[in-house]
């Protein structure tokens, strides 16, 4: 009876808060929020004279909440350190100050629809966020709305094709980029090479496999002898390292993302006494927390790739862009400790890629930031690998597509120009 | 579970309290107040979509889905007592089959008509099994769901697209209606979250719903009384994995696209959570537990995106602290509290009195007005 009694009262509850709503917003007028039909050469939302506002949607919380929050705070402390300069000077003569908003998605492709559906009114352009499927997610509502979806962190493929998304760009390397620098660097070599590949089966294992064999085509010195793969979500890869090991290749092509995997194999190659040159993708090939508890001293060469000069490495402790970065980090990135995630590197990054397309913009609208930043030619942006550059124009690749092959020198990585 | 001793409290007070219930629920039980209201909910949720913005609507229709996915969760945990952490598996398998069908070009009818069918037929499959089991077994399997799902869509990626997800646009407002395409999404998860909201409303008042209380209740009694405890186990739980379907299709009606994260454990969590929250075991706790999944994360941005996981937590734990029975025990806990202040501490005040009676009338009065507030 009580419970007959209740709902009923919930009933009447709903009905009365329904039309108070409706008579609340009968007077906010139909078509607030749907704008998009400005006129021609209108400032697009989110731009004044004197200020630009960039979104970010970002995982802030949950698994990928580290790498997540460098991609907030290397932007921010870009622009923090630039508007305390006075501002950006863009293209059309105003000199502006430059706004990020962030908002937490937790890696959830609904939360993040629906970060960008509450910011897409507010700011100029989208940037920076993290993730594939948390960007696809609102790819589409993007074109639909014109709202730039710029140099965001994933190594999907689809972000960098004009023809299918005119208002995105990826920023960091797609996998097959990271493949096809090893692929190309092997192929170099001046001796014969026996490959083993072991790859994630999804699309990361298979992008960096496909990079890897287009690389490798029409090489007669390289031999690919055995080609395994495993699950994400397999928790040991012991019997496929062993088949591996009996190919007796002395190269090894790993493409794993996962980090406890990456170790078990090391240590697993390692007991079986097959000792080859390995190849680690980007994402797992760092020294602290993979190479060292693997043991990795134990193989002729680890090699990974990158295009950032990695700010803990001894290397660049006295590099000039280094020290300006770390300081402005932690000054208005919110970011006081040493960045443990390369994130933060790609983030300040973005923010110098940006700065290059604002300057060339030539009007305050969203088609003219698209323009000029499909434009950007061969910018060696602060904190970027000597032989990496940004080059937006080619249809196709992302931002960054040019990677240094780099070996473990015990401590950090060394880059290396031909494979011994 | 736990909201069972506190929405009986009512009686159990003072007698004063039922005097003010029943002379509350006259009021409503006059035929123009019981047809009125329902009929005022109806027009006020047509006409709403017109008047408000943009991203009002996007948050109201999400909340449609999720409320939806809540309400399933509610019909096997809520009325039947059954832990299920599997829900979000269903949502996500109705997300990928309206996809799939959408991307194929398939009837948009026909598409509906296996978004309900095929996550229905895997509930049914699972619950043969898991309902054998008793009390946290069927919580064990039903975790496995979601696990296996992420893997599992990644796996097929012929049907899924793999770890890249799905997109599909299919609900553009038709052309000649003058509607934005919010407005339309919104219309769609109105007029089919609706009906699961009514038609589920009828089942657990009905003889099922009878039998899903029994069942919750004791299940040995229910065996005695003819009511085979596994038939109506399997029952709620492939109907919640329809209604998990359904949300599934709201939610591409929505969201537009999917992918493994969509069903990712974690979520599945969060829906119950958002049940508890709510209000298990109530048609409009579901609501208010869709109401919570959605509303709170964007709350929370607003504050501090950096600190989203720790807000959420804190409010999780004030909520459960202050109202155990859920949101939806707000208006009785507010009433309560209410009728304590106003009658003093002579609680034992003789139920027959009139004086009495009329005083907790007019102190009912205020709790109305607070309610609508707080709505």
């Amino acid at each position: 009876m009580n419970r007959h009694f209740g709902s009923r009262q919930a009933v009447g509850i709903a009905a009365v808060s329904a039309l108070a709503l409706t008579l609340t917003a009968c007077g906010g007028g139909r078509d607030s929020g749907r704008s998009g039909d400005a006129a021609e050469g209108a400032p697009s939302p989110g731009i004044t004279d004197d200020s630009v506002t960039l979104g970010i949607t970002t995982p802030l919380s949950g698994a990928t909440a580290g790498p997540g929050t460098c991609t907030v705070a290397g932007v921010t402390a870009y622009f923090g350190m630039k508007n305390a300069e006075g501002g950006v000077e863009f293209g059309d003569g105003q000199t502006r100050t430059v706004e990020i908003e962030a908002l937490d998605d937790t890696y959830d492709p609904q939360q993040a629809a629906a970060n960008y559906d509450s910011l897409k009114d507010d700011v100029f352009a989208m940037t920076a966020g993290l993730g594939t499927p948390t960007n696809r997610a609102w790819r589409e509502a993007a074109i639909a709305d014109e709202v730039p979806q710029a140099l965001i962190m994933t190594g999907d493929p689809l972000f960098s094709d004009t023809e299918e998304s005119p208002w995105q760009l990826g920023f960091v390397p797609i996998y097959q980029n990271e493949g096809e620098a090893f692929g190309e660097l092997l192929a170099s070599s001046s001796e014969e090479h026996r490959v083993a590949i072991l790859s994630q089966n999804d699309d990361f294992g298979a992008g960096y496999v496909e990079g890897f064999k287009s690389a490798v085509e029409g090489a007669d010195n390289i031999e690919i002898v055995e080609e395994l793969t495993y699950e994400a979500t397999d928790t040991s890869v012991d019997a496929q390292i062993t088949q591996l090991a009996a190919s007796d290749a002395d190269v090894f092509f790993n493409a794993m993302s996962v980090t406890p995997l990456v170790i078990s194999a090391l240590q697993q190659a390692q007991q079986l006494n097959w000792l080859p040159n390995w190849f680690l993708p980007s994402n797992t090939s760092s020294p602290g927390a993979i190479l060292q508890p693997g043991g990795a001293d134990a193989f002729p060469g680890i090699y990974s790739v990158s295009f950032s000069k990695a700010p803990q490495s001894p290397a660049f402790a006295e590099d000039e862009d280094v020290q300006t970065y770390l300081s402005a980090l932690a000054e208005y990135g919110n970011y006081p400790d040493p960045p443990a995630f390369p994130h933060c590197q790609w983030s300040w990054m973005v923010g110098a890629t940006l700065e290059q397309a604002f300057m060339e913009m030539e009007e305050p609208t969203r088609d003219s930031f698209m323009e000029a930043l499909r434009s950007i030619e061969d910018f060696q942006a602060p904190l970027m690998l000597e032989g990496t550059a940004v080059t937006t124009s080619e249809d196709g690749q992302p931002a960054v597509s040019t990677l240094n092959v780099q070996k473990y020198n015990g401590t950090g990585y060394d880059t290396v120009e031909s494979f011994e | 579970m736990a909201s069972s001793s506190k929405t009986s409290a009512p009686t159990t007070p003072a007698p004063a309290s039922s005097a003010a219930a029943s002379s509350a629920s006259s009021f409503r039980q006059r035929p123009w107040v019981r047809w009125g209201a329902p009929l005022l909910l109806v027009v006020g949720l047509a006409v709403l979509p017109l008047v408000m913005t943009e991203s009002a609507n996007d948050t109201l229709a999400r909340i449609g889905v999720f409320a939806v996915a809540v309400l399933g969760l509610n019909v096997v945990m809520g009325y039947t007592g059954q832990v299920s952490l599997g829900q979000i598996f269903f949502l996500g398998l109705g997300a990928y089959v309206t996809a799939y069908g959408v991307q194929s070009g398939w009837n948009i009818g026909l598409v509906f008509v296996l978004t309900c069918f095929i996550p229905a037929v895997v509930g049914l499959l699972v619950a043969l099994a898991a309902a054998r089991l008793g009390g946290l077994a069927i919580a064990m399997v039903t975790i496995a769901l979601p696990i296996v799902g992420v893997p599992l869509a990644k796996r097929l990626s012929e049907f899924t697209g793999g770890s890249q997800g799905l997109s599909a646009r299919f609900v553009a407002a038709p052309e000649g209606s003058g509607l934005y395409d919010d407005q339309w999404q919104l219309y769609i998860v109105l007029v089919i979250g609706g009906i699961v909201f009514l038609l589920t409303y009828f089942l657990v008042r009905g003889k099922y719903g009878r039998a899903f209380a029994i069942v919750k209740g004791n299940e040995n009694v229910a065996s005695s009384m003819g009511i085979s405890p596994y038939r109506y186990k399997v029952l709620a739980f492939t109907i919640a994995s329809l209604i998990g379907g359904v949300s599934g299709f709201l939610y591409m009606v929505v969201v537009q696209y999917t992918s493994p994260e969509t069903m990712s454990f974690g979520h599945s969590i969060e829906l119950l959570v958002a049940m508890v929250i709510g209000g298990a075991g109530s048609i409009v706790g579901s609501l208010l537990g869709g109401v919570f999944y959605v509303v709170v994360p964007d709350i929370t941005n607003a504050i501090d995106p950096s600190l989203t996981a720790l807000l959420q937590g804190a409010l999780l734990l004030a909520v459960l602290f202050v109202l155990p029975g859920g949101l939806v025990s707000l208006p009785r806990a507010v009433m309560r509290g209410l009728r304590r202040s106003s009658t003093g501490r002579g609680s034992a005040a003789p139920p027959t009195t009139p004086s009495s009676t009329s005083g907790s009338g007019t102190a009912a009065e205020p709790t109305e007005t607070e309610r609508q507030g707080s709505a």
